[in-house]
């Protein structure tokens, strides 16, 4: 069966200040199966959002190639994108942007039926009470403004729209990192279910690793624009190889005191540099504790090692 | 025995007829870090602004008593209040760049915090920038906030705190603008500090792996009340309150299994306006009965130096 | 927008709604033909009466009623405003649309051509049109509709930049929605309370416009009253006839400056603090 969506080297250079493009995304191979969520995490200026976009057609790629079931996004039209689109839709990560607040609930949600004349009428919001109940609210809510709702309400709100099309692939991009703790339990678990149900793909990005963990077979690492490490959940989160991949787990507060205080401290030393000016060889070299001569000049390879897929010259 | 570094007897803060923070109470002693943890409009960004006298005009105190030490600093004049800010008493904030004067050199801002020119206090700032992490610091004494990273700001926002060695620091999520691998190291700044130079920290967040990271004791606060309080292991370990139990069964963590459904907490936090009588968790809360929505339960002791808010809280040890 | 109106408020809409009714009930409200002239009649004082009628606020210098030549000049006042503002409302958001969803050229062209605009005296450009087109109830509506766009340009340019980059358009766009609807749907219902403030400020402004313009004689043509014509008129007798200047003048300062109070009012409603309920 060929992948909902496949990756190849992809490039996204953005024109920065001064001459020098910013590399958010600078070579990234990825690919995912029918039914399968893949997660993607990283800080802040790892390209990580940029990858997202750039798989629903909201960027375009520099160079390299976005397959979405078959359909290469990159360089395509207008009407191919807004194909694309039907089967491959999007959670943004702050629900209360993410609505229109001049438009009722219901309008949102049936809008992407209305524009492709999929539906109208009774037939229309019949179908958006359905998608109402599914994300947990209820059919009266169609008339309701976003404002009148709460954070984990919205968000619910902008899964069922993304929804509305029965897409192949949802992109999840933070989709709980605005929300309450309390709420984001609730918002996971309806993620995993309509997942469960639908059959569909994902790709979760997020920061926080105990979040995807939970919601992913796989998970890729990424860093300054290149993937680190990619493997299957289990194995990421057992046994990292590379070695950002061990600080950013390292990193990560346990909700527990006695294991937390008793976990070994792997302390990055520096600041995360700059897209717009990425270290040489290994971009992770001057805060790798590991660091050797090699990493400074060559940038490692991308290869197999057993399960995994890493990019270090140590592992 | 010493009366401790602060405490905060029955605080109440009101916007207009609505009672938002209702009888806070705590103490922090030396040297050690007091968390106090819940959810956005639990109240406790507020508390901690009422704590500096810094609250915004809408807000009231209607009743409470803070005392520094000793001191009782409830009631003292603004003018009193403006020398205990930055010398006895700090704080800092969530967005470190925002928080830091775009125009002004770091180094001048520390230095202000000192109450003094940076001509004379340079060296003392060049130490505090050591101390706090900063390579580099005679090259970034003269540079401006936005050279700086986020991480890097909020360590100077910790030095402009920490330069007049006050007794307490607030620190209002310090971390949670950051990147996890940022946020490691500028806890562990935070706990280093507190514990060489024997600061009182009271650190507001919304996260319990922050808390059990670096905190010696916590409240946890539900709709303007403290659901409960007690050294952080016990608090983790058996909590006895079911809002601190639900929301600890409700984090992901990397030790879960993929896929498998959290526990979660139904409903939504109620604002001010929903706050009826009895107990505010009741109408999301698995173990209320008819008592919790009518009688307001206390803040009593269940263990050493750990309290709740909950008529059920022996039923769950 | 929460329904809750102060007294305040109260009133000025009651006064301009009387404004509107009483320009829109002029025929039935005026005793007297405002444009039958009388010699007998010239420069009554107010509350002159006759055995057949009663001129309350006085007579002119042709003897016209001056109440109802009041009347008929809030028609003019508020036909003008209304037209002109709904001409550069029009003009300028769209263009004002275009430049910030298009960016690029068409933004820069835009953009320069409103500075131009802004840079050009606005009575003088109101002026040397009506002087080429001759005046006229017409020239004035589309003088001043096609010279006020720029200031609903810039604020709409500006607006539909920032809206642009929420969010909720770039989901529009993943649900498959047509730049003509994005504009339509999403973007102009989220920037419209900001023109709307500037539309409401301008209304003030093109009334005490028309009423100057009328003034100097290039605007309403006699015999048609205007508020500006009468108060020209009744310069020469200020010390005859003071109720020639004065009742013109009150209606004028009452009337914009219960617009100009509306338009604060809904300056604060409009808060981008509260835009977003």
């Amino acid at each position: 069966m060929s992948d909902t969506l496949q990756i190849t080297d992809l490039k996204v250079h953005f024109p920065g200040r001064g001459g020098e493009p910013i590399r958010a995304v600078d070579g990234v191979s990825l690919s995912i199966a029918p039914h399968e969520t893949l997660g993607l995490v990283g800080e802040s200026g790892c390209g990580k959002s940029t990858v997202s976009n750039a798989t629903v057609g909201l960027v375009s790629p520099t160079s390299g190639s976005v397959r979405v079931l078959g359909t290469e996004l990159a360089g395509a039209n207008a009407r191919t994108l807004r194909a694309v689109r039907a089967r491959a839709q999007m959670v943004f990560q702050d629900p209360v942007m993410s609505l229109n607040p001049r438009m009722t609930v219901g309008a949102a949600i049936g809008e992407p039926l209305l524009v492709r004349n999929l539906g109208r009428g009774i037939a229309l919001r019949t179908r958006v009470a359905e998608l109402l109940e599914e994300v947990g609210l209820r059919p009266e809510h169609a008339s309701r403004y976003p404002h009148q709702f709460s954070g984990g309400q919205r968000q619910r709100i902008v899964i069922a729209r993304a929804l509305a099309l029965r897409p192949a692939l949802l992109v999840c991009d933070e989709p709980v990192s605005a929300l309450d703790v309390s709420v984001r339990a609730q918002i996971l678990n309806l993620l995993v279910e309509l997942q469960s149900r639908h059959g569909m793909s994902m790709l979760f990005v997020s920061h926080d690793l105990a979040v995807v963990r939970h919601v992913c077979d796989r998970v890729a690492v990424m860093y300054l624009g290149l993937l680190a490490e990619l493997a299957p959940g289990d194995v990421l989160y057992s046994k990292p190889l590379h070695p950002y991949t061990k600080a950013l787990l390292a990193a990560v507060p346990e909700p527990d005191p006695v294991m937390q205080r008793a976990k070994p401290r792997v302390l990055l030393t520096g600041e995360i540099p700059s897209p717009a000016n990425p270290p040489s060889g290994c971009r992770f070299h001057t805060r790798c504790p590991i660091a050797i001569d090699i990493c400074r000049h060559e940038v490692p390879a991308w290869r197999h090692v057993g399960n995994s897929q890493v990019a270090c010259h140590l592992v | 025995m010493t009366a401790p570094a602060l405490s905060v007897d029955n605080l109440s803060l009101a916007i207009g007829d609505a009672v938002v923070v209702d009888g806070i109470g705590f103490s922090v002693a030396q040297g050690e870090v007091m968390a106090i943890v819940g959810e956005s409009g639990c109240g406790k960004s507020i508390t901690a602004q009422a704590i500096m006298r810094l609250l915004p005009p809408a807000i009231r105190r209607t009743s409470g008593t803070i005392r520094l030490g000793d001191d009782d600093i409830t009631a003292i004049s603004e003018r009193a209040m403006q020398a205990i800010r930055g010398r006895r008493m700090s704080m800092i904030f969530q967005e470190p760049q925002a928080a830091l004067d775009p125009l002004a050199t770091i180094g001048t801002q520390i230095a202000e915090a000192l109450r003094q020119p940076l001509s004379r206090a340079r060296p003392a700032v060049r130490k505090m920038l050591e101390d706090v992490g900063i390579s580099d610091p005679d090259r970034r004494v003269d540079q401006r906030p936005f050279e700086l990273s986020g991480g890097m700001c909020q360590r100077v926002m910790i030095a402009c705190a920490l330069i007049s060695r006050p007794t307490i620091l607030i620190a209002d999520e310090p971390s949670t603008a950051l990147d996890v691998t940022i946020q490691a190291q500028v806890l562990d700044l935070l706990r280093h500090l507190a514990i060489e130079r024997r600061t009182a920290v009271v650190l507001i967040t919304h996260d319990m792996g922050v808390v059990a990271d670096i905190a010696n004791r916590v409240a946890v606060m539900y709709a303007g009340r403290i659901a409960e309080s007690g050294p952080t292991e016990a608090i983790f370990a058996a909590p006895r309150h079911p809002y601190t139990a639900l929301l600890l069964a409700s984090i992901p963590r990397l030790s879960d299994t993929p896929k498998s459904q959290l526990a979660t907490i139904e409903g939504r936090v109620p604002t001010p306006a929903e706050y009826g009588s009895g107990c505010r968790f009741a109408n999301r809360c698995p173990r209320a009965d008819a008592r919790c929505s009518n009688e307001t339960p206390r803040l009593r002791s269940i263990g050493p130096d750990h309290f709740t808010a909950c008529h059920h809280a022996e039923a769950m040890a | 927008m929460s329904g809750r109106l102060s007294p305040g408020i109260i009133v000025i809409l009651t006064l301009l709604t009387a404004f509107v009714f009483a320009a829109a009930g002029a025929d039935l409200l005026a005793q007297n033909d405002p444009l039958r002239q009388s010699l007998l009649m010239r420069l009554r004082p107010p509350g002159t009466s006759t055995a057949t009628t009663s001129y309350l606020l006085g007579t002119d210098d042709l003897g016209r009623d001056l109440l109802a030549r009041i009347l008929y000049g809030a028609r003019a006042s508020l036909l003008v405003a209304t037209l002109s503002v709904s001409i550069s409302l029009l003009v300028g958001t769209i263009l004002g649309l275009l430049a910030g969803w298009l960016r690029g050229w068409t933004a820069i062209l835009v953009m320069r051509f409103v500075d131009t605009m802004l840079s050009i005296p606005a009575i003088l450009l109101a002026v040397l049109t009506v002087a080429v087109l001759g005046p006229g109830f017409l020239t004035l509506v589309l003088v001043l509709g096609l010279t006020r766009w720029p200031r609903y340009t810039r604020v709409a340019f500006a607006q539909t930049l920032q809206v642009v980059t929420l969010p909720y358009i770039r989901a529009a766009e993943m649900a498959g929605c047509g730049p003509m609807r994005i504009l339509l749907r999403h973007i102009l219902p989220n920037i419209a309370g900001p023109l709307m403030v500037v539309a409401t400020s301008e209304f003030g402004l093109m009334i005490l416009f028309e009423a100057g313009l009328s003034f100097l004689g290039l605007g309403v043509q006699p015999p048609y009253p205007s508020w500006g014509s009468i108060m020209a008129a009744g310069r020469q007798y200020v010390q005859r006839a003071w109720w020639l200047t004065v009742f013109p003048g009150a209606a004028l300062f009452v009337l914009v400056l219960c617009v100009n109070l509306l338009g604060d009012w809904l300056r604060d409603r409009v808060d981008p603090t509260s835009r977003s309920r």
